[in-house]
């Protein structure tokens, strides 16, 4: 009918209609794959961390931001100066309290008693008011009025450059350019663009574990379980009755069903010193120990355990499935040329799961690739880090401080580079699929 | 001359001390860190508080309505991702409760506000407090968070154990003095811990038994070899210490005493494991009591346990031991009135009597003087004796914004010499190039 194209408002209303079913995907995709890409790649750029915030920083002088105002650009006498905290009881502050509402009796004994004194802090200003007769009752009061007479800008926090400008220019400080610009380094809070998270990366020693880490999980778990052990499944219950075949698949689709923490702390359970396989081995005359964080060799085989044994549940559905599509008659044919059953599984099966196992190398790499919760569950990467992988180390840097400075900019980077390798391989992939092939219209339509 | 921004909403409060009987509702949001069963008293603390000022403002003639609504987590990786990325979207708690060492970053970010900003210091109860926990709350010379508990990191023996290799009771008594005299060692300790091993009083490995995880306490080990933390308000990496730090954990594994693979044991089963003899030495926390006696069933801790503070390296180091308050902090709402109730519930929660139920609950020490004369806290024997024997050599982790990194490192290099992973040379040779890599300037390396 399309193909006829009667007229041209045809294929425009169903245009209209394509593209209106197409946009929720695209708002999707949009919004949960694009925009984090997005984000991570301008997070990845700079030196953003708890500390500076996401959203901006201010300005504002404090103690160790003079500190280096003084030490990396020479200006001792503009950080003393800055960094004086100064309160005097003057004019403006007494005007400013009587029109704010302090009593009378107040304005006029900070005026007699206060007026023309200045404090090198505010606890010491607010130890005279609270001498005074007409002193303010409570603590917001003494603190509102205090505040008033304020007049240095340690430790206020100014939203713009012109704001904080204005403030320096208040306390009668002129600033030639290079004080302007060493004054903005030493004062802004918020984050800045930087190219260090890259070269910071490729500096540390342990960024080439953490790669050979990842490179090991991956293709360990990909090889032994995510494919290999998943093709052995499901090629030994073809050959079983549908009933104990069903049972057989749906224990191995635990794991995958099971909540993760549950499912790690089973095998926690299983390795820990005075666990089931201590239990057990302690009498054999094994020493009782922790066997998953023995030793890295240990880490890594319960590493791929666990995530393989969750892994291989996917592999196989999808190559049981592949299987059962195979016609039938294939397999008598095989039977009557005599073939074994090896030979059936070598010249019928696996040369028509080629393109499912290729899929599942594909889409499990990839998903392994950016995997990590098991390990953190199971290792924490341990131990001493021989199980950290690419994933968990970014994982670990943004989201986990000690100290509460998490450091988005550089956990960025790292998981950049996770996505470049993703894409990369995706290309590879589609490129080893020969995608163009597989979306290309069905003969029949030609 | 223009008035600094804060003073022009603070004005509001001066002219609210002046201002007739009033009525508002207010719900206060409050968050602990790291808080078990027995710390409840962190937010319930708070509750009282606000049921106090609820009593005082019906006294004024003013109805007030507090709401306190909690949330307390057991670790801190979670609060810590959850305090910061509320922050950011404009939705923190009113009040955190957490450890100081977030105050750097959190205030450079402007999440919280300077708690003397809103609190009187030189009025009870807050004059009341320990001065070097102020000092402790403080960051750039500002004093941002109000101490909510204080705590010690000591060194446990056991004293059945030490009394098996020879020690007399007498002996026993003598070892707080020779610990803080530097008469007792850690190489004592490994020689010691060898013996009780020796003598088959406790299984291989469990000698000397140290944490299970990553905290302040290894800091304690660093300080015992004279190494300094932060110097003049930057970092100080001292290679030396560090090394003999690294050294005195791969000779503990090495001569036995300490399980190569100790790290990552369950928390659950170490206490029961040092709460009834099946270590010899070890370290913990004052609040380890609570759990020793409670959970554990220890019904004898002073007949069983010797404590004294981390024991010297050797010459140069010293006996030390490391306080780790936690502060209850004040985010940034935007809201004067918001944040000023807030720091007035905190003070009233810093009252002795109602911060004494959290220190006798949760086997903390006290935070001021006068709690020694509150009848629960002084007839409490660990938690007068504890606050003797330890506080007066307490120091603390730095408020340093890139404190939080510098932990990271120093912990993945005692994990991989400890573990076997890299030799005590190559981990300071890596956490030294790492340390250069992430904080440059930032951290003083000697």
């Amino acid at each position: 009918m399309l193909r006829a194209r009667p007229d041209g408002e045809v294929m425009s209303g169903s245009r209209i209609l394509g593209l209106l079913l197409l946009a929720p995907a695209f708002v999707f995709v949009v919004l949960f794959f694009l925009a984090p890409v997005v984000l991570t790649a301008v997070f990845a750029l700079t030196n953003m961390s708890t500390a500076t915030g996401i959203t901006g920083g201010a300005y504002q002088v404090t103690q160790s931001g003079m500190r280096e105002l003084a030490e990396r650009h020479g200006e001792q006498a503009l950080a003393d100066a800055l960094a004086r905290v100064r309160y005097t009881v003057d004019r403006t502050g007494i005007d400013a309290a009587s029109v704010e509402g302090a009593s009378t009796a107040l304005v006029s004994e900070l005026d007699r008693r206060l007026a023309g004194q200045s404090f090198d802090s505010r606890r010491e200003l607010e130890r005279a008011i609270k001498k005074l007769d007409n002193r303010p009752r409570g603590t917001r009061a003494l603190k509102s009025l205090s505040a008033l007479f304020e007049r240095s800008i340690v430790n206020t926090r100014f939203a713009t450059e012109e704001e904080f400008f204005d403030a320096v220019a208040g306390l009668g400080i002129e600033l030639d350019a290079t004080q302007r610009a060493a004054l903005l380094a030493t004062t802004y809070t918020g984050w800045t663009w930087t190219g260090e998270n890259f070269s910071r990366m490729f500096s540390l020693p342990d960024t080439r574990r953490t790669f050979l880490n990842t490179i090991i999980y991956v293709f360990a778990t990909l090889i032994v379980f995510n494919t290999g052990f998943a093709l052995v499944l499901s090629i030994v219950t073809h050959y079983m009755p549908d009933r104990p075949a069903g049972i057989f698949r749906a224990i191995w689709l635990l794991p995958r069903i099971s909540p993760p923490v549950l499912y790690v702390l089973l095998w926690k359970w299983l390795a820990w010193d005075t666990g089931f396989l201590s239990r057990i081995l302690v009498p054999l005359g094994f020493e009782s120990r922790n066997w998953m964080l023995d030793n890295p060799t240990n880490a890594w085989v319960f590493i791929v355990l666990i995530n393989g044994f969750v892994g291989a549940s996917m592999g196989m559905l999808i190559f049981s499935a592949a299987i059962r599509s195979i016609p039938v008659s294939l397999f008598y044919a095989s039977e009557v040329d005599g073939a074994n059953r090896w030979q059936q599984v070598r010249y019928v099966i696996l040369p028509q799961l080629r393109w499912p196992i290729l899929f599942i190398t594909c889409y499990q790499s990839l998903s392994l690739l950016t995997s990590f919760e098991y390990i953190l569950l199971a290792t924490e990467g341990g131990p001493g880090g021989a199980t950290k992988v690419w994933a968990l180390a970014a994982y670990l840097t943004a989201l986990n401080n000690y100290a509460g400075n998490l450091e988005y900019g550089y956990g960025a980077a790292l998981a950049l580079v996770l996505v470049l390798v993703g894409v990369i391989l995706s290309l590879a992939y589609l490129r080893l699929f020969d995608f163009k092939s597989l979306v290309a219209p069905p003969p029949i339509e030609q | 001359m223009t008035l600094p921004k804060r003073v022009c909403t603070a004005a509001a409060g001066l002219a609210m001390g002046a201002t007739a009987a009033f009525a508002a509702d207010y719900t206060i949001t409050v968050w602990s860190g790291g808080s078990g069963p027995n710390d409840h008293y962190r937010i319930d603390a708070i509750s009282m508080a606000a049921e106090f000022l609820e009593h005082e403002a019906a006294i004024r003639g003013d109805e007030l309505n507090i709401t306190i609504e909690g949330k307390p987590y057991d670790g801190w990786e979670e609060f810590k991702q959850g305090v910061t990325l509320s922050a950011e979207s404009g939705t923190a708690p009113n009040i955190v409760v957490t450890s100081h060492t977030d105050i750097a970053p959190w205030a450079q970010a402007g999440l919280i506000v300077a708690a003397e900003d809103y609190v009187d210091l030189d009025s009870w109860p807050l004059n009341d407090l320990y001065g070097n926990l102020i000092d402790i709350a403080s960051f750039n010379g500002i004093v941002y968070g109000i101490p909510q508990d204080a705590e010690s990191r000591p060194f446990f023996f056991w004293k059945d154990h030490m009394r098996g290799i020879g020690y007399s009771d007498a002996d026993i008594e003598a070892l707080p003095g020779k610990v803080e005299a530097g008469e007792y060692t850690l190489q004592n300790v490994l020689e010691d811990a060898r013996k009780i091993q020796d003598a088959g009083l406790v299984e291989a490995g469990y000698g000397f038994y140290p944490r299970v995880s990553n905290g302040p306490d290894y800091w304690q080990f660093y300080l015992s070899f004279g190494g300094t933390i932060e110097e003049d308000g930057k970092l100080v990496f001292d290679k030396s210490a560090m090394s003999d730090f690294y050294q005195f954990f791969v000779d503990a594994v090495e001569a036995g005493v300490t399980r190569k693979n100790h790290i990552g044991t369950p928390w659950d089963q170490w206490y029961g494991e040092v709460a009834s003899g099946k270590a010899g030495l070890w370290h913990g926390g004052t609040w380890h009591y609570a759990r020793y006696t409670g959970r554990e069933g220890l019904d004898d801790f002073f007949g069983n346990i010797q404590f004294t503070l981390i024991p010297a390296g050797g010459d140069g180091g010293r006996a030390n031991t490391i306080t780790h308050p936690l502060m209850y902090l004040i985010t940034d709402q935007g809201d004067e009135d918001l944040e000023a109730l807030a720091a007035e519930l905190v003070t009233i929660a810093s009252e002795p009597r109602i911060n004494t139920l959290h220190a006798i609950k949760s086997a903390h020490l006290g935070i001021a003087r006068s709690q020694s004369s509150v009848p629960l806290y002084a007839d409490d024997r660990w938690a007068s004796e504890a606050t003797d024997r330890l506080l007066p050599h307490a120091t603390a982790q730095p408020n340093n914004v890139n404190f939080g990194q510098y932990v990271g490192i120093m912990w993945s290099g005692l994990e991989a010499a400890w573990t076997g992973q890299k030799t005590v040379a190559d981990a300071i040779a890596d956490a030294e190039t790492e340390l250069r890599a992430t904080l440059g300037d930032n951290i003083v390396i000697r």
